[in-house]
């Protein structure tokens, strides 16, 4: 049997069978958040269609935008720099830190950052760092990385957690209350803000207009870094840039509530200006994003804001868990970003998706990712990778349908996408050509098949 | 070449097709009974509003709602349960004790329970370090939508501002919400 990394990575995160199911339907728990918050919004697909022209708008004209912004945040007495890769990022923040003579860091969550691997760049120039976002704290602790971009332990259950806590923050064993491991951390972390000499954040947006960065966070612990250090270094991605407040109001109205169904985060920062006595630098960040503009097929993925709904609601992701993707971004959007970053290594990837268009539908600024998903496979040919072209693709419906339970709901999924004709059709047509099925659900399959849900080509 | 310029380089001749910026007219969410829905919304997102009522002492207010706080800052006109002058503190550190902040907002967003704080004092450190946080809020200073309230916001002199909605929160331990990640515990919004 033929078999891609993620199909390999998903076996062995289905082995657990009851955190497994725990992981799918908390994650569906969120997406279900998500559509009733949606819901109380009758402009909301109106929002969505804005959402996605003002990043096509943004994207199409980043020369001019970074150049206001760039102006702007200058005037605000913030430095602005500039670097072509992770490595000149890693670079420039390890400068300003050094120069500042900087032992210990607070960061809170940044994507970015991530990307760049900095954790480890730091730590190797003898620069502690500590993540103070409650998820990315447990995976630091533990020495893992996250599995999801905004809930970045899901995969680990309240014992796990209490069991490493108990081990590094010295508190009771046995004991996994989810509030009282929250104060522990709560604990130790105000003393690493108390005693930390710089703060770095990510950035949600970037307003061009004014030349301020824009933080969402619950926790609030960009913003307990920023205001206890006096030195402040943001990281942004150049895709992270908009025009203007207006801009703005439109997508944090779509953020939260696309991804974790609240009406807002209880945090919307805006920083314009260095703390008195202070300083703040803003790293803009390229790392292959301008290359991505002249890819007509994917540009679409620089209008991402980031908000996890396609992961939550992509019946393959959340029965196969972030660690099954060899990106460090999973699900739908990292199944693209990671073609696009080195498709050679990330090919594998592309089997996971049944392209039952599910993540198109909630996505708030409207990113094809299915349709992205699809040409990527058709691009197979032209990587070198044609031969085993057709057994990615029937590995990833396998996935689904040595998984009973799991393709019910995909298909339900794709039952209600009308939308969507070309999940099925693409699937049979693969097994049309030679293959025998897998065994799956037949009822559920017939019942599509009744309802005319299957089409034959 | 500095890595400015061949980012915009870059980008420059990477930029095919150009999109025009929308027309923002979106009819937006607007609520008949703004002051019901502003406090419905601010318990939904884990924080509560009442209503000063003619003739109540706001200070009476705080204090039966925070019996237990000890160290109060506050630099709002006509408080007077204050024991620490935030703005007479050299360093943003030594707010790390206070029990309870007393702050004012500049207008609500009835969609979402977000209140806009131009920083005004000057250790903006007192906004999260505090374990409780009351928000003073004219109640006539309420808008519909983020639409309505991106357009009243002007720079403040400090360079930083923030929406708050209710308190600090997780859910990064199995998806179970706890109130009181690393910021107030508590929040109540006084509408005068
Ligand atoms: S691709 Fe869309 S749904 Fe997925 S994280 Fe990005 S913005 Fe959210």
């Amino acid at each position: 049997m033929s078999s891609t990394k993620h199909a390999q990575n998903a076996d062995v995160f289905q082995q657990n069978k009851e955190k497994a199911t725990w992981h799918d339907n908390a994650l569906w728990f969120v997406r279900e958040k998500r559509d009733r918050i949606s819901k109380t919004l009758p402009e909301w697909e109106e929002l969505r269609a804005l959402g996605e022209k003002i990043k096509l708008h943004s994207v199409s004209h980043l020369a001019s935008y970074l150049e206001q912004f760039a102006a702007n945040a200058e005037a605000n007495g913030v430095i602005v720099h500039w670097a072509k890769d992770a490595e000149e990022h890693n670079a420039i923040a390890t400068e300003i830190l050094q120069k500042h003579n900087a032992k210990k860091v607070v960061k809170s969550k940044s994507m970015l950052t991530e990307e760049c691997d900095l954790n480890h760049y730091l730590e190797a120039k003898g620069i502690e760092i500590i993540e103070s976002d409650l998820g990315e704290r447990i995976l630091q602790l533990n020495g893992t990385a996250p599995s999801h971009i905004v809930l970045p332990a899901i995969h680990m259950k309240r014992e796990e957690v209490g069991e490493l806590f108990s081990e590094k923050l010295n508190t009771e064993k046995g004991n996994s209350d989810p509030t009282y491991l929250t104060r522990a951390a709560r604990v130790s972390l105000r003393n690493d803000f108390l005693t930390a000499d710089a703060a770095m954040t990510g950035v949600n947006f970037g307003i061009a207009a004014t030349g301020e960065i824009v933080i969402c966070t619950n926790e609030g612990n960009a913003d307990m870094g920023t205001s206890l250090a006096k030195l402040h270094i943001a990281s942004m991605g150049l895709e992270k840039l908009i025009p203007d407040y207006e801009s703005l109001s439109v997508l944090t109205r779509l953020l939260a509530r696309s991804a974790t169904g609240q009406p807002t985060t209880t945090y919307t920062s805006h920083f314009r200006k260095p703390v008195e006595g202070g300083e703040f630098h803003i790293i803009l960040v390229d790392n292959g994003r301008s290359d991505i503009l002249s890819n007509e097929e994917h540009i679409k993925s620089l209008n991402c804001i980031r908000c996890g709904a396609c992961m939550n609601t992509c019946p393959v992701y959340r029965r196969s868990g972030g660690y099954s993707y060899t990106y460090f971004i999973p699900g739908p959007i990292g199944i693209n970003l990671g073609m696009l970053k080195d498709p050679v290594k990330h090919s594998e990837n592309l089997s996971a998706c049944s392209l039952c268009y599910s993540c198109n539908n909630v996505c708030p600024v409207k990113i094809d990712l299915a349709d992205q998903i699809y040409k990527w496979r058709q691009d197979l040919d032209s990587l070198g990778k044609a031969n085993s072209s057709k057994k990615l693709i029937s590995t990833g419906m396998q996935f689904l349908f040595t998984h009973p339970a799991l393709f019910r709901t995909s298909l339900k999924f794709s039952s209600l996408a009308k939308y969507a004709p070309r999940s099925l059709t693409f699937g049979l047509k693969e097994w049309e050509d030679g293959r025998s099925l897998p065994p799956f659900a037949k009822e559920s399959f017939t019942e599509m098949w009744k309802k005319g849900k299957v089409k034959k080509k | 070449m500095s890595s400015k310029d061949y980012i915009l380089n870059n980008i420059r001749r990477n930029t095919r097709q150009v999109f025009d910026k929308p027309q923002m007219d979106l009819n937006a969410i607007r609520f008949d009974d703004q002051l019901a829905q502003f406090i419905e919304i601010s318990k939904a997102v884990g924080g509560d509003a009442v209503v000063l009522k003619e003739g109540e002492d706001i200070n009476q207010v705080i204090r039966s709602l925070y019996p237990d706080a000890k160290e109060i800052a506050s630099t709002v006109e006509g408080i007077t349960l204050t024991t620490l002058n935030p703005d007479e503190v050299n360093s943003p550190k030594e707010l790390e004790a206070v029990d309870l902040a007393i702050i004012e907002g500049s207008f609500g967003v009835c969609e979402n329970g977000c209140i806009w704080l131009p920083q005004q004092i000057k250790h903006k450190a007192l906004y999260f370090v505090t374990q409780y946080l009351v928000i003073v809020l004219d109640r006539s200073k309420l808008v519909n939508n983020m639409h309505e309230g991106y357009k009243l916001i002007s720079p403040s002199e400090k360079g930083f501002g923030v929406y708050i909605s209710g308190p600090s929160k997780t859910a990064d331990i199995e998806q179970a919400l706890v109130v009181g990640a690393h910021g107030p515990k508590g929040l109540t919004v006084i509408l005068k």
